[in-house]
């Protein structure tokens, strides 16, 4: 019964258009001691006008995943194994300019650390407008009205009059807003936002969520939502993956996935969230131990040296993500809960 | 539950400064950094029109007015030829400026250009200049000037020599064209590796800036994103080391020229004139103290300026 879901079941009953779909990609790091995994062949799904949140501890790989799909990964960290394809085609395989014209034009960015990912020495302006002549043919006059117009669509105060703004006079928080204008400029059809709040204190936090909401209902475009904190996204995302050591342990509806959480990290996850909010830790201090170094993972479950409930064949077999409740839609990579949910 | 007060993040309403008025702000309140600008300025200014200020032709012997002292007539004097040393120092001025324009221009476009490409793309490339730079470094600086000098500056003179026979072309007779040559080769030679290693290490730095990736992102090409996003974040490192190294390479021009093996009388340079006026200056100390002066007021003034630039030019470090 645990094998015989190599099929995936279509999650819901209305038809579904794939726009990202990865597939077993694997991302190695060469050290000293030779290469290094770190992602472990990887699943992930986002379909169009859907909404994806991507949690895990730090270090797990979330931010590679994305950058990797994009060819974007630094020096001595490469893609080995697998495929990305964003609308039917794979970015793996893509020449470099036809790969150019999806960054940027078809799918948006926003980096996890605004402090850093904006030029310091260019107005915000011209960044913005940079995507637009390159991938919308602007002039350098349209591209400026447009950029106007993008800042004072993500909320910015006097928004004309912060074209000519370096970002080092911008507060954290309206640097933020202006990543986001950025990851929108070209209007594109996916959105990954990479802990997009992570500096930002917590009522910023929370209009920034709006703000994304907002945006995906009004240009109805798909959203990859990275974080540490479950909470904050629970009204924003349709469906969430928990990504643990480089691999996808759950795959549930956001409601599914707080009804009912499966895999014994996940619980780990959610029983930390009420600690989340007074000290807003990232540390999961309800499970022990620390995730698996590249190069040391564990043979069987990569979760097994930290789980309460390990059994002997989790040191033996990986368990793969399988479908167990809400007509497959909700999947879980763990031998025991699999076990429990087809027996209930 | 603790909520963060909104105040926290507060939304800065300052008016937009440019980067560079900012830096421009920042220096201005700099002290040593003004002197250093303001010496610069000056002696730059002395140099352009230096045949419009000198109140005597510099070569203009007198042989009834031989080592005054400082007077009117003769601000610092008068040498042992009976020439106005202020007129010889200003004339100098020229010398050095353009030895130090010409040597450190030649000197960037070498080392940008290969610390750009060594740390742009890395690998063997990579290697071979840091070979070439660590190569470079490692012979003295007066010997391989020396040695350029001993081994070329005789071909070259003899080869001008036969031009001017064959064409009677008064150009190859000019000896000082021989010497400029051998000053600005030999220390552009000696002058480059360390805008090489500069620029290098911040290439590679910028590179790995997570700007860079987001620009990647964009779908912009190498080309942008290594002209206006590399090339403008390693600029003011390298406005401060273009700066410091303009002080420095008159010290250089000056050190060759007080040895031997820079620029040769009776084009005056402060280092000759220095070399000229230790042998007398028991008696005639103007004829050591003024060229001295000046250059040592030169060197000072550049560094000033220099260190007021780097930390000008830092606005994360100053805010
Ligand atoms: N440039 C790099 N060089 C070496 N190792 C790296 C680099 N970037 C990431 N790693 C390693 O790869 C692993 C995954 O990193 P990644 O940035 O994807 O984590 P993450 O899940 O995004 O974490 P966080 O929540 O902290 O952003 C980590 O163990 C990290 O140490
Ligand atoms: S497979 Fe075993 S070790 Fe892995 S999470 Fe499930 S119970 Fe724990
Ligand atoms: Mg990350």
């Amino acid at each position: 019964m645990m094998m015989a879901n190599d099929i995936r079941p279509e999650p819901t009953p209305k038809t579904r258009e794939r726009l990202l779909d990865v597939k077993g990609l694997t991302i190695e790091i060469e050290t000293r001691n030779g290469p290094a995994t770190i992602v472990d062949g990887i699943d992930l799904h986002v379909d169009k006008g859907e909404t994806l949140g991507i949690v895990g501890e730090s270090g797990c790989g979330k931010s590679l995943t994305m950058l990797s799909m994009m060819r974007l990964l630094p020096n001595k960290i490469r893609v080995t194994k697998g495929e990305a394809n964003f609308a039917g085609r794979d970015l793996q395989k893509m020449s470099n300019s036809d790969l150019r014209k999806v960054r940027g034009g078809e799918v948006g960015f926003i980096f996890q650390d605004p402090m850093t990912s904006l030029n310091p020495v260019m107005r915000i302006g011209q960044q913005l407008a940079e995507p637009l002549i390159y991938h919308r043919g602007m002039s350098k006059a349209e591209a400026r009205k447009r950029s106007g117009e993008l800042l004072k669509l993500v909320g910015i105060p006097g928004a004309e009059d912060r074209l000519d703004a370096y970002p080092h006079e911008l507060s954290g928080g309206m640097r933020q807003r202006v990543m986001i204008a950025i990851g929108l400029a070209c209007n594109p059809q996916l959105l990954i936002a990479d802990e997009p709040t992570t500096a930002l204190d917590v009522t910023i936090q929370a209009q920034i969520v709006d703000l994304v909401k907002d945006l995906r209902d009004k240009l109805g475009m798909s959203v990859v939502w990275i974080t540490h904190d479950l909470a904050l996204i629970a009204g924003l995302v349709d469906r969430i993956n928990v990504l643990y050591a480089g691999t996808v342990v759950e795959d549930a509806p956001v409601d599914a996935l707080f009804a009912n959480p499966s895999h014994p990290y996940t619980q780990g996850l959610l029983a930390s969230i009420p600690k989340l909010t007074d000290e807003r830790s990232t540390r999961l201090s309800s499970i022990g131990g620390t995730p698996p170094e590249p190069g040391r993972r564990p043979t069987g479950c990569p979760f097994a040296p930290r789980c309460p409930l390990a059994e002997s064949i989790c040191h033996e077999r990986v368990p793969s993500l399988e479908g167990v409740s809400q007509g497959g839609a909700h999947r879980v990579a763990c031998f025991v809960a699999q076990r429990k949910l087809e027996a209930a | 539950m603790s909520v963060v007060p909104m105040t926290s993040t507060p939304i800065e309403i300052e008016p937009p400064v440019s980067l560079w008025r900012d830096a421009w702000h920042r220096l201005r309140r700099n002290r040593l950094a003004v002197f250093g600008l303001a010496v610069a300025v000056i002696l730059a200014f002395t140099a352009l029109f230096g045949p419009y200020l000198t109140p005597y032709d510099f070569l203009s012997q007198d042989l009834n007015s031989r080592n005054l002292a400082p007077s009117l007539s003769h601000l610092f004097g008068t040498d042992d030829l009976g020439r106005d040393v202020f007129s010889r120092v200003i004339y100098g001025t020229r010398t050095a400026f353009l030895v130090a324009i010409v040597v450190t221009f030649i000197a960037v476009l070498i080392g940008v250009t290969l610390g750009a490409l060594a740390g742009f793309f890395g690998g063997w490339l990579d290697r071979i200049v840091m070979w070439l730079t660590d190569m470079t470094m490692s012979i003295p600086n007066l010997l391989l000037v020396v040695v350029i000098n001993a081994s070329l500056k005789s071909p070259i003179s003899m080869w001008m020599e036969s031009r001017y026979l064959a064409t009677l072309n008064p150009f190859y007779r000019e000896t000082i064209w021989v010497d400029f040559l051998l000053v600005f080769g030999s220390m552009a030679l000696i002058s480059w590796p360390p805008y090489a290693r500069l620029v290098r290490a911040q290439v590679l730095s910028i590179r790995s800036r997570p700007y860079i990736t987001a620009a990647q992102a964009l779908g912009l090409t190498n080309r942008i994103i290594l002209m206006r996003y590399v090339v403008p974040n390693a600029l003011g490192p390298l406005i401060v080391a273009v700066s410091a190294g303009l002080g420095t390479a008159m010290v250089l021009e000056s050190a060759f020229s007080f040895l031997g093996v820079g620029v040769n009388p009776p084009t005056p340079s402060w280092g000759n004139m220095i070399s000229d006026g230790l042998r007398v200056w028991q008696h005639y100390p103007h004829l050591l103290a003024a060229p001295a002066a000046v250059l040592g007021l030169a060197s000072v003034a550049f560094s000033f300026l220099g260190d007021g630039l780097n930390d000008a030019l830092n606005p994360r470090g100053a805010k």
